[in-house]
């Protein structure tokens, strides 16, 4: 096999990024040419904004070119008490004083690995600017406080993603950080996908799955009316899974689906009405 | 039962009663009243006891004061009847007080209410009987001519109060959870409206579509609880498999009714057949209520039920030729291609013309559709130009709303009124004269003499606000440059201000070098140190939305006490400072005006909206604001708390600058509005949206700390302070 660009020759993964590769192949069902998207921004080292509703397979994916490219993956899950420490780095105390201990973006920074921002929205805007430095051609991360500056590893990339769902004045990303993206729109898969997707990772029938996506059809008319979101290919894949256990198809949608979704009684009054007429 | 006057002291007795009814003999009333309640007053006795009797002499006096000979001499009889169905003294006391209030109030029409009391109490109990009189006697001050009608429960709103008195408006308790189980099985989200208590019996008895809407039942006769969710479920269902396999209207043409009802039915099943094959599971929702069976009188109605059900139930058989004729014709159409809607006017018309044949009478009037969740089948048809709409919504137009965009010309585009989905069933057609506004909701009112909402009963309509040259807006804002330059500095502060350093924390981005130091010289002395060695900084994040609610009614045209800028001038300019604070802080808000002209007509201003920016085009509208009317304050809160309560901010504060106490040229009693609005305060704040009054003039404090709570309301006395008190009350409760 060819190899896929001439920048990962240094392709000895360092022992600490062990833990951090992918051994087996994530499944992924491409809906569009979003593998082909990623992999020539991954050569061209541009940063990579995966954006898209909840549970449509962003993290999925990147998993899955993680493994495709053969690169360690350090996924942060960031949330709004997240501080630029808890990317960078921090001094640690310890017996006989204070020790520098590198946060996961420096991590990947220094050692070469494809660092994910996971709903980089949920962090605070000042905290986020913290990437700024490495996005850009500089590919350098200043550690004010070590005074050192780290010069990214070659193999190092950024990707982050997006849920523009639920973005609000205070939950969306700033201008300068936005543009230093580039970006792929994700959705939910088509009606056939999705049954397949469903079938394969819960491992049911392709009649169950396709009810299912019908459920899923369901809720996802009622976005903006009554539900920030429609059911999520994920849940279908929890109820599928119930649904292997024994539970009836109903009460795995009601238990995977239809609870979790909402608290409004009348919402989710219809929806379980409307679960019921698609099986 | 013993008779009460067998059991009172019979001397008693005698010398009260002897009194009393001589005193009526002797008061002139004439023989009619006089013998009504001579020979009235033992009956009710033996009923109910002295007391009730006593009051009735009293309360016939009164009457013959107020009202006619005929009225006061029916009051007896009434008095009786009613007692045979309160059999309690002091209920029928309530009761001749609640009818001598009537008689004051509606001398002519209280005749009525009379007659028909007994009726009334039938059906509702004795605080409902109260809560309707006072209704009557609200509709009475306006239209006088309805107040009749409506104590011989006629008028429609007498209707609505029945139907919501006694359950019978089952829509009511479903219609919340219907729309979005329509839009979860369709993705469609028409209005809906039950349908209007004057409505010919038939049309509501059966779901109605067309016109952009759907016209719902009250209720589905004969269902109830489970089965009644089940049946509408099942009826907004099958409206949605028309809109999505229905597409064009049927021609009439020179079909004849019973052709017509042949064919909507060979429609019906194949729609329903589409929507089966796309979503199995409304088969078990629609298959219960085919019921019909093979037997009983050769009606249409009954064979149309029978071919109904054998093209939705596979299972079913049925010995008649033509029944299994269209079995076999829409099977075979089904194997080939149901898609084309054509094919239903096909076998309809083969079907209809055997039927025709068959010499069945078919009762074009009075024929219902069965099963009953199916719609009365006149939204598929096109009746052409002569005929008269299909349906007529009630123009309420839910989700509606009076918008204003700007075409690139500049100029505001008069055609925008748009209802939020034009994917709806057709299109809701709104060309209507924009200076009658658009209704768009409808609200109870609190009634606090009997302590019960009058449902339905305050119509919002939104205008539209003329733009008009803010000029003097933005000269007034240069005026109070002072002002803008206190506000900038405190918009500053509240900014910057914000950021803390925590100490001494267990997580944070730098090291608290004296927490460490601590920690260090613990751990020497072998002490378990302290590990909270960190600091951080943290701005604390504002996250509000605030509405603010400008009040417009005519008091606003006055002059300011001791100047000659009138109260509306103030607002406007204190609202526009106000608003580049807010705008300056940014956080969420929107502008709304509101004024009243009776129930029937609040209006709503909208001047911006949460997600316009402040800007030229919102001045203007600012100064397009007039004054006028009057201020039914409790109706705007709550139309503008729907409006609040869809924010998702972590606070949400409804702000209301007034200037006078609540009133309605349709409202007497001055207590009235501000208990309404009191109660429409309280339910808000229940939503988890803060209310805040901010009330102009000197005589203030009554009303608006009756309305707002002592700590909901402030008073600013001298109107002129409003531009530099506003934004300071916003800092202060936002802060």
């Amino acid at each position: 096999m060819q190899p896929r660009n001439n920048l990962d020759q240094a392709s000895v993964i360092p022992d600490a990024l062990k833990d951090f590769t992918i051994v087996e192949e994530p499944f992924y069902r491409a809906s569009g040419e979003e593998v082909a998207l990623f992999e020539a921004a991954y050569r061209m080292r541009i940063p990579v904004m995966l954006k898209g509703p909840t549970g449509c397979g962003k993290t999925r994916f990147v998993e899955h070119m993680a493994w495709r490219l053969g690169q360690p993956l350090v996924t942060v899950s960031c949330h709004e008490d997240m501080t630029a420490a808890d990317l960078v780095g921090r001094f640690l105390l310890d017996a006989d004083g204070t020790k520098w201990h590198d946060g996961p973006l420096t991590m990947a920074a220094r050692l070469g690995a494809i660092c994910y921002l996971d709903e980089i929205v949920e962090a605070r805007q000042d905290t986020t600017v913290v990437i700024h430095s490495l996005t850009d051609d500089r590919r350098i991360l200043p550690l004010e406080k070590k005074n050192e500056v780290v010069r990214a590893h070659p193999n190092f990339r950024i990707v982050v993603s997006y849920n523009p769902g639920y973005q609000s004045v205070l939950k969306d990303l700033k201008e300068s950080t936005k543009q230093r993206f580039s970006a792929i729109g994700f959705d939910y898969p088509d009606d056939l996908a999705e049954a397949e997707i469903v079938a394969k990772e819960a491992g049911v029938d392709s009649a169950i799955a396709s009810a299912l996506v019908r459920v899923a059809q369901r809720s996802r008319n009622l976005r903006g009316h009554g539900l920030d979101e429609g059911a999520s290919t994920r849940m279908l894949i929890h109820a599928a899974m119930l649904t292997r256990q024994g539970i009836p198809i109903a009460q795995a949608c009601r238990m995977a689906i239809v609870l979790p979704i909402t608290d409004d009684p009348d919402v989710r009054e219809a929806l379980t009405a409307a679960v019921s007429v698609c099986f | 039962m013993a008779s009460h006057a067998d059991l009172l002291n019979a001397g008693r007795w005698d010398d009260e009663w002897k009194s009393a009814h001589e005193r009526i003999d002797q008061a002139g009333y004439g023989d009619l009243v006089a013998s009504a309640y001579r020979q009235r007053g033992p009956e009710l006795a033996d009923i109910v006891g002295l007391e009730p009797v006593l009051r009735l002499g009293r309360a016939v006096s009164e009457f013959a004061i107020r009202t006619d000979k005929r009225t006061t001499s029916i009051l007896p009889d009434s008095a009786v009847a009613v007692a045979e169905l309160l059999y309690r003294p002091d209920a029928v006391i309530e009761w001749l007080l609640i009818v001598e209030n009537a008689a004051k109030a509606a001398p002519s029409a209280v005749v009525v209410l009379l007659e028909n009391s007994a009726k009334i109490l039938d059906r509702v109990d004795l605080a409902g009987f109260k809560a309707f009189v006072s209704m009557g006697l609200a509709i009475g001050r306006r239209h006088p001519e309805r107040q009749a009608a409506f104590f011989k429960m006629e008028d429609p709103e007498a209707r609505r109060f029945f139907d919501v008195e006694e359950g019978a408006d089952r829509y009511a308790a479903l219609q919340g959870t219907l729309r979005p189980y329509l839009r979860a099985v369709w993705g469609i989200e028409p209005p809906m409206q039950v349908a209007a208590p004057d409505m010919p019996e038939p049309m509501r008895r059966r779901v109605g579509f067309g016109g952009g809407g759907i016209r719902m039942p009250p209720s589905f006769a004969g269902f109830d609880g489970e089965e009644s969710r089940r049946i509408y479920r099942a009826a907004v269902a099958h409206v949605g498999a028309h809109h999505h396999y229905t597409e064009q209207l049927f021609p009439v043409g020179a079909l004849k009714p019973f052709q017509l009802a042949v064919i909507s039915v060979i429609e019906d099943a194949r729609v329903e057949r589409l929507a089966i094959r796309e979503l199995p599971g409304l088969a078990e929702l629609w298959l219960p209520f085919h019921v019909a069976k093979p037997g009983g009188p050769p009606l249409a109605t009954a064979l149309l039920a029978r071919l109904a059900r054998a093209l939705i139930d596979g299972d079913y058989r049925d010995p008649d030729g033509w029944i299994e004729k269209g079995r076999t014709l829409f099977e075979q159409a089904a194997d080939f291609d149901l898609s084309d809607q054509s094919l239903s006017r096909t076998i309809g018309g083969l079907l209809g013309n055997d039927l025709g044949q068959m010499r069945i009478r078919f009762d074009a009037k009075g024929y219902v559709v069965q099963p009953a969740y199916r719609d009365d089948n006149i939204g598929i048809w096109d009746f052409g130009d002569a005929a008269e709409p299909a349906i007529e919504m009630q123009d309420i137009v839910e989700g509606a709303r009076v918008e204003q965009q700007q075409r690139d010309d500049g100029k505001p585009d008069d055609e925008a009124e748009d209802i939020n989905d034009s994917e709806a069933v057709g299109k809701v057609s709104l060309n209507r004269d924009a200076s009658e506004g658009i209704l768009v909701a409808r609200y109870p009112e609190y009634d606090y003499l009997v302590r019960k909402d009058r449902t339905e009963w305050c119509s919002v309509r939104e205008h539209r606000v003329p733009e008009k040259p803010a000029d003097a807006i933005i000269l007034a804002e240069k005026a109070h440059a002072d002002i803008s330059s206190k506000l900038a500095n405190m918009i500053r502060a509240a900014r910057t201000g914000r950021t803390e350093r925590l100490r001494r924390q267990a997580d944070g981005d730098v090291i608290d070098m004296d927490a460490c130091i601590d920690a260090a010289i613990s751990s020497r002395m072998n002490v378990a140190p302290d590990f909270r060695v960190y600091s951080r900084y943290e701005r604390r994040s504002r996250d509000l939305s605030v509405l603010i609610l400008l009040d417009v009614s005519n008091s606003t045209d006055d002059a300011v006490q001791g100047g000659s800028r009138k109260v509306l001038d103030v607002e406007r300019v204190s609202t526009a400072l106000l608003s580049s604070t807010i705008a300056g802080l940014g956080d969420k808000f929107a502008l709304a005006a509101f004024c009243s002209d009776t129930r029937e007509d609040v209006r709503y201003f909208r001047i911006k909206d949460f997600a316009e920016p402040y800007d030229l085009r919102t001045k203007m509208r600012l100064a397009g604001l007039d004054s006028g009317m009057s201020t039914r304050l409790g109706t705007a809160i709550r139309h503008a708390a729907e409006d609040l309560s869809r924010q998702r901010s972590y606070r949400r504060l409804l702000l209301v600058v007034t200037d006078g106490e609540p009133s309605d040229i349709d409202v007497d009693d001055e207590r009235y509005l501000v208990e309404d609005a009191r109660v429409a305060v309280h339910s808000v704040n229940q939503k988890g949206i803060d209310t805040f009054c901010v009330a102009l003039g000197s005589d203030a404090p009554s009303y608006a700390d009756r309305i707002f709570g002592r700590k909901g309301a402030t008073t600013v006395t001298r109107v002129e302070q409003l531009p530099s008190h506003l934004p300071a009350i916003f800092h202060r409760l936002t802060r």
